[in-house]
């Protein structure tokens, strides 16, 4: 059971720190690099940089409150 | 109270740097406009590493949780005795 907690503490570690240097690099140091560089191809254009998180975070605003919702109503039918 | 004013403050100082590097020009204009959303991933990516972190190298005592095993199994024993119902479901 510990090892299972450490394989998922593990992944999101990995995925955190993927995220944020990902994220780092395309934002801080790709305009600085010579547009006709080979790094360029396995980025996408910038303003999917902004794109991406703000469509995630109204993904993850929907989710929330729709499983508030279902939870309220669940309550809701119990009770009553 | 005082805990939404100092956030409330932080928020303001944090916009006051950034509305004052946008037109002071120090870095340049795009920079400044990506910053605070830069800020927020590193802030998601900082909790999601501290919860990982956290669950690698989190202590489990099995020594601690042997004894307490044994502390609840002669509890209710004690208690079914004295005719108190302890029915855990």
């Amino acid at each position: 059971m510990e090892l299972a907690d450490k394989a998922v503490g593990f992944l999101l570690t990995t995925i955190s720190l993927s995220i944020f240097s990902y994220y780092t690099f395309w934002v801080l140091i790709l305009p600085f690099v010579d547009s006709d560089h080979f790094i360029h191809m396995y980025f996408l254009s910038r303003e999917y940089a902004i794109i991406i998180p703000l469509f995630a975070g109204i993904t993850l605003l929907c989710f929330l409150s729709m499983f508030i919702g279902y939870v309220m109503l669940k309550s809701k039918k119990k009770s009553a | 109270m005082k805990h939404i004013l100092k956030i409330l403050e932080l928020l303001v100082t944090i916009s006051a740097i950034w509305i004052g590097l946008l037109q002071a020009s120090i870095v340049s204009s795009s920079y400044a406009w990506l910053l605070p959303v830069y800020l927020i991933i590193l802030l998601g990516c900082y909790g999601l590493f501290m919860v990982g972190v956290g669950l690698m190298f989190f202590p489990t005592c099995p020594q601690e949780s042997h004894l307490l095993q044994k502390d609840i199994a002669e509890a209710k024993d004690f208690l079914k005795r004295e005719g108190i119902d302890v029915n855990s479901d």
